[in-house]
């Protein structure tokens, strides 16, 4: 059994189509990622799940039971972190996620000490007492991501864990999810930060203006880009360096692409570079045009996000 | 029950750690009574104890304001983005629903219990079931109002600007328009029959003649029950329907 099953989910806001049938799952006690820029519908099938939202027509189910029929059920079983904590303006930190936890049924015996836990890891425990509204973006996103953690609940929703988070928050905050993971719980991250995926998926799932376009392991995704490999040359200047070197380069078996990237500088798109290389590294030799360095790099998520939908993804701003 | 006090407990000791508001309501209203009730009821002969029907129409107003300010609460909530952290609690949307309606219950109750006692010292004759009616009547006029509020609220998730004028405006032709200042008998011919239209006059007609006025200048009692309760469960019913088709997307279905 799947730990969460959507068959054909529509979701229409008016004349705006959030969801197109989608048909999405999510094995249990893994981390699937849903990587997707703003408006492709990933907050939408979130709040879905989390029943906040009911769908327009056909199925989800969350550990084999329906958002629609069973959904006080399901909000026993699932927590979800928002993508922005708000509306608490006049709380503590501290008694909100004392709230979450008792409503949530953390034994009270053990409340105390989990929430300083928590809050401890987060670097949230200095802010304990101050109010909300006083609190930074990335302390209100650490607050949101803790009630989870306290919750540890089965299913676990997290809405971009760590935006606004400085880059050590946001490793805690991976780290956690991790452990979160490693102790049983299915989880479920919508982001459209490259990195954050990178380190957080079993699975990926492309999500493009409400469809699923592809799921599968970072690596297979990566591996399903021909010419996902990318080599960049930089040789040494001088007379064998020339128009014909650079037909020549690009004749290479593997070659899907290849483009001068400066004075001296080219980067190839090749299918295999464990192959290319040294193929490449022969006919240098042979054409006495000496390499100064070969760097090769693997594609990111960026790249098959571009591949798969023809769109770059939104990220510059996040990651 | 134990998530249902939470709930309201969450949100109610911040109004009460310090209950400035109700404090200040407590104070609003022995001024208001002390000094304008009574130097009104000097310039009006037509009712012989003014004073203490304008107690009564005062107490009124501060119910239909605690109603409607629990119906924009909701929308309040849904604007902050805190609805959306509710509606994923493991609660029933029943008892969500519950634990909002109790916590205006007892914002009311505590506003009105000051105002309530000084205007039964102030009146004298009343009975222990009187008083109770009356309570009663404020609850169900409250419900009523807070349902209206929350029936009104789909407006508020187009525009909270427009929403914002229309309950506003909406409150100033209610209470004004209404036998909370004024028996039904003095208004002119113009003014009565929409002065019908408004549940302050059955609320404020009601409370009245359970503490002992004179039924003459009032509403017939067995309409004035039959309307508020009408009003209380159809826009509370209705409301609570909308929002929740609102709030969970049925509507666009």
């Amino acid at each position: 059994m799947y730990a969460v099953e959507t068959q054909n989910l529509i979701k229409r806001y008016g004349k705006t189509h959030a969801l197109k049938g989608l048909d999405f799952t999510v094995n249990p006690k893994e981390i699937m990622v849903l990587l997707g820029p703003n408006g492709s519908g990933k907050t939408t099938l979130l709040l879905i799940l989390a029943t906040i939202l009911k769908p327009t027509s056909g199925t989800a189910k969350v550990m084999g039971l329906d958002v629609a029929k069973q959904p006080t059920k399901i909000r026993q079983i699932l927590g979800i972190s928002f993508q922005e904590a708000r509306g608490f303006w006049r709380h503590k930190p501290a008694e909100i996620l004392h709230f979450h936890a008792a409503i949530c049924g953390v034994p009270k015996s053990e409340r105390g000490a989990k929430i300083e836990e928590i809050m401890k890891g987060l670097e949230l425990w200095e802010a304990r007492n101050k109010l909300f509204m006083h609190l930074s973006g990335g302390q209100t996103k650490r607050l949101e991501v803790s009630k989870l953690l306290i919750q540890r609940p089965r299913f676990a929703i997290f809405d971009e864990p760590s935006s606004q988070v400085d880059l050590r928050g946001k490793r805690k905050i991976w780290g956690e999810i991790h452990k979160l993971r490693d102790e049983g719980s299915t989880i479920l991250v919508a982001t459209n930060e490259v990195r954050e995926a990178e380190y957080l998926a079993d699975k990926v799932t492309v999500l493009d203006q409400g469809k699923s376009v592809v799921c599968d392991t970072v690596r297979n995704l990566k591996d399903k880009i021909a010419g996902g490999d990318v080599v960049e040359l930089l040789l040494e200047p001088g007379p064998n360096n020339t128009e014909e070197l650079r037909e020549e380069l690009s004749m290479i078996e593997g070659t899907v692409n290849l483009v001068v990237a400066g004075e001296n500088q080219y980067r190839a798109h090749v299918s295999m570079a464990e192959a290319w290389v040294p193929k490449m590294t022969s006919l240098c030799y042979e054409r006495k045009a000496r390499l100064l360095s070969v760097r090769v790099t693997e594609p990111s998520l960026d790249d098959v996000f571009l591949h798969f939908t023809g769109k770059v993804l939104e990220t510059t701003t996040n990651a | 029950m134990h998530d249902i006090i939470r709930l309201v407990w969450f949100d109610l000791k911040h109004e009460l750690r310090p209950p400035v508001w109700i404090i200040m309501e407590w104070i609003t209203f022995t001024i208001q009574l002390g000094i304008y009730g009574a130097l009104i009821s000097q310039l009006v002969t037509g009712i012989s104890n003014y004073q203490q029907f304008y107690a009564i129409g005062f107490i009124v107003m501060m119910t239909f304001g605690i109603g409607s300010h629990t119906g924009r609460h909701f929308v309040e909530h849904a604007h902050e983005g805190r609805l959306p952290y509710l509606l994923s609690l493991p609660i029933s949307r029943s008892k969500l629903f519950l634990s909002m309606a109790l916590q205006g219950g007892i914002e009311l109750a505590l506003m009105i219990s000051v105002p309530l006692a000084i205007t039964l010292a102030l009146i004298g004759n009343f009975t222990f079931l009187s008083v109770v009616g009356a309570i009663i009547t404020l609850f169900v006029l409250g419900f009523g109002v807070a349902g209206l509020m929350l029936g009104l609220s789909f407006i508020a998730f187009k525009s909270a600007d427009i929403y914002t004028a229309i309950t506003v405006g909406l409150s100033s032709i209610i209470i004004r328009f209404s036998t909370v200042l004024y028996p039904l008998m003095f208004l002119p011919p113009s003014y009565a029959p929409v002065a019908l239209l408004s549940p302050l006059t059955y609320g404020a007609d009601l409370v009245r003649l359970l503490l002992g006025f004179d039924p003459s200048i009032l509403l017939d009692p067995i309409y004035a029950v039959a309307v508020l309760t009408a009003l209380a469960v159809s826009t509370l019913g209705l409301g609570m329907l909308l929002l929740q088709r609102l709030v969970e997307g049925v509507k666009s279905a």
